[in-house]
């Protein structure tokens, strides 16, 4: 039984699919990783337009107050083990928008994120290696983050 | 009626009317000018002065009028049922500012998430500090809205939510009533990556403020920047160096074409054909090499800036480009003959979202889809700015006003960008070895830190259509007191509730994917 769940693993870690969910300028650079020159199908990657079936959702940086219902849901709705990463510095602290009155500053404190990709926006390369950084999270079994912690389990949407 | 009537700059006029004639006033003004651009209020803390934005896109003049109302009773008569394309503007007005609009048909709120609602944000006195205490309770509020929101539904008629996390929607919602397939009425919700730029660049030095004017849109953001320079210069009183006004257009250009190259790729994106989608990808990484050469960043390049531009030139960058034109040029023929002449193309874009002539003057409609119509505007020709006179191009209009004109359009404007493109890098190259550029000093003039009061409007031909700004200044003022943003989506949103009335299901995201919309700058 171990063996097929280390095979299950090992697969996962090898192709995780992407659920689209764009909210923030960040998107524009995830397009490109997903371009031609980039090209992040070569190590694996996949977008995917339903949250059924993907492992992974990304914080495109910015998060507005209206949006952030709709990113919990999203999330709530993909099968564990479903993995977070966070792309930019508006998901770290607000960034550029900091002092906006319409942007959340911590969302990462409610939805916790497995990987953080630093830049405004991340290049290309930053992604794909973010996400090198992801698969051997899976590959070494954790858990993922959100689903240890973080303010979304307490909240309705 | 109109006091103080005199001519601002060319082709524009501006004139001052009181707030109980302005319905009457506005009456005359259509059977001139057929367009509303925008609604602009700003807040002088005694009383609130709304300035209303016309034009003409054929005759290309242009007026501005301003109104002022008190800020306890802030009422004025709706022009909506005069001008169709008044509508947002007043809801978004009446959202931000708290301005009631007498007589409008849906005087909803638009953009602002629900805990502002009737708090008018972008006032003077809104304290936000205060607001943010309570952002936990806020968030949890919206989130259960939410809920309700899409639990929504009748029992003669179905809504259907396209968006906000289809794949072609983006962050925006359009609630679709139908019967069956056929679409019933449509409305959008928009407002998912408000950022509330207006309000957050007035906490910002003029020079900051380029951080957050560049971030209205990031598929074309060096024209956004212009557009901001410009208003900044004209009260400043500097005008940058010829250099830096040639090296502009090209800035500019290289983000219409690379806006242009996402445009035609999400648009056939939503038909399923991925591989334009990515050939357009391909030849817009060239261009963003031209850019990251130039200013180390290949999207957020703040690059432009008042007084000309940041960084001083290296010649060898002027290769990348050149390599990205050749490049793109390689690929073109194929790119018209396989996606330009494609069956399938003609055949499910040709007879959906007809926009006619009158609509786009109506509902002002800018850019692209104005052009797509027939209405030839093109605000580097009715205003020129920048280095634009000197530069031979053409504007592009098809008659139709179809989904696949509009297509057309863009393909056919990645042409002339490529026109103007070269001109300039020959201009620069023989403007250097001629001795009149000093590519190490002509990038940039000082403008001062502190502006005097002033005011100023500034207008640009962005990738998707006209952008425009209001920048309000005072006495000495370190940071700007009000910028107004006209971003062509708007109306373009707006547009589209039309546009699908009628459609089937299978058509959204064609009419959609073909208006060009940003959702940056739907929302700013
Ligand atoms: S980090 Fe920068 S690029 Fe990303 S969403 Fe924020 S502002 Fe946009």
């Amino acid at each position: 039984m171990i063996k097929v769940l280390d095979f299950f693993d090992y697969a996962r870690s090898e192709s995780p699919w992407m659920v689209h969910f764009c909210s923030g300028c960040c998107s524009l650079e995830m397009a490109a990783a997903m371009g031609p020159r980039y090209d992040w199908e070569r190590y694996g990657y996949l977008p995917t337009p339903t949250p059924r079936q993907a492992d992974v959702i990304f914080i495109t940086g910015l998060v507005s107050k209206k949006i952030l219902p709709v990113l919990l849901r999203t999330y709530a709705q993909m099968a564990e083990p479903s993995y977070v990463v966070a792309l930019g510095a508006c998901a770290f602290d607000g960034g550029p928008y900091n002092d906006s009155m319409s942007v959340i500053k911590n969302v990462t404190e409610i939805l916790p994120a497995d990987v953080f990709i630093a830049g405004c926006p991340p290049r290309p390369e930053a992604i794909i290696s973010g996400l090198e950084e992801l698969k051997a999270k899976i590959k070494r079994g954790e858990p993922s983050s959100a689903s240890q912690g973080g303010l979304w389990k307490e909240m309705k949407f | 009626m109109i006091e103080d009537f005199r001519e601002y700059k060319k082709n524009w006029l501006v004139g001052k009317v009181e707030s109980s004639e302005l319905l009457e006033v506005v009456k005359k003004v259509k059977e001139e000018y057929r367009t509303l651009i925008t609604i602009s209020p700003t807040d002088f803390l005694e009383r609130i002065e709304l300035n209303y934005f016309f034009t003409d896109l054929e005759s290309k003049k242009s007026l501005w009028l301003k109104t002022d109302i008190s800020r306890e009773n802030s009422k004025i008569e709706s022009i909506s049922h005069i001008f169709g394309g008044a509508n947002w503007h007043e809801r978004e007005a009446f959202s931000t500012f708290g301005v009631d609009f007498i007589g409008h048909p849906n005087l909803k709120h638009i953009i602002i998430s629900s805990d502002f609602y009737g708090k008018a944000p972008f006032r003077k006195d809104f304290d936000i500090e205060a607001h943010q205490k309570e952002v936990e309770k806020h968030s949890l509020d919206i989130a259960s809205n939410f809920e309700d929101e899409f639990s929504e539904n009748s029992d003669t008629e179905t809504t259907l939510n396209w968006g906000p996390t289809h794949p072609a929607s983006g962050p925006l919602r359009l609630k679709v009533g139908v019967d069956g397939e056929e679409i019933k009425k449509v409305s959008a919700d928009i407002g998912f990556v408000w950022r509330a730029l207006e309000n957050l660049i007035e906490r910002k030095d003029f020079v900051g403020a380029i951080t957050a004017v560049e971030r209205i849109c990031f598929m074309d953001n060096t024209n956004s920047m212009l557009c901001y320079a410009m208003a900044v210069e004209e009260i400043a009183g500097v005008k940058p160096t010829p250099f830096a006004e040639v090296f502009r257009v090209i800035l500019g250009e290289v983000g219409r074409v690379s806006s242009h190259f996402m445009g035609i790729g999400g648009f056939f994106g939503t038909m399923g054909l991925h591989t334009l989608q990515m050939w357009a990808m391909d030849s817009r990484e060239y261009f963003l090499d031209f850019l990251e050469d130039y200013s180390g960043a290949r999207i957020a390049t703040a690059s432009i800036e008042a007084g000309g531009v940041r960084f001083p030139l290296n010649l060898e960058t002027l290769n990348t480009l050149e390599k990205a034109i050749e490049y793109y040029e390689s690929k073109r023929d194929e790119f018209h003959s396989i996606f330009l002449k494609n069956p399938m193309m003609k055949k499910r874009a040709s007879q959906i979202g007809i926009i006619s002539a009158d609509e786009v003057h109506e509902f002002s409609m800018a850019g692209v889809v104005a052009r797509a119509s027939g209405v030839e505007t093109d605000i580097r020709k009715d205003e020129p700015y920048s280095a634009y006179e000197k530069f031979d191009f053409k504007v592009v209009t098809k008659n139709g006003g179809s989904a696949k004109n509009r297509f057309e359009v863009i393909f056919e404007e990645i042409d002339e960008s490529v026109k103007i493109l070269k001109q300039a890098v020959s201009d620069i190259r023989s403007g250097v070895s001629e001795g009149t550029y000093n590519l190490e000093k002509d990038h940039l003039v000082k403008v001062p830190k502190k502006l005097p009061k002033g005011e100023a409007v500034s207008r640009v031909e962005w990738a998707r259509g006209e952008l425009m700004m209001h920048l309000v200044t005072e006495e000495k003022g370190k940071t700007p007191y009000r910028l107004k943003i006209k971003a062509p989506s708007f109306n373009h949103t707006m547009m589209v509730e039309k546009l699908l009335e009628g459609c089937t299901i299978s058509d959204i995201p064609i009419v959609f994917g073909s208006m060009y919309i940003c959702q940056g700058d739907l929302d700013r």
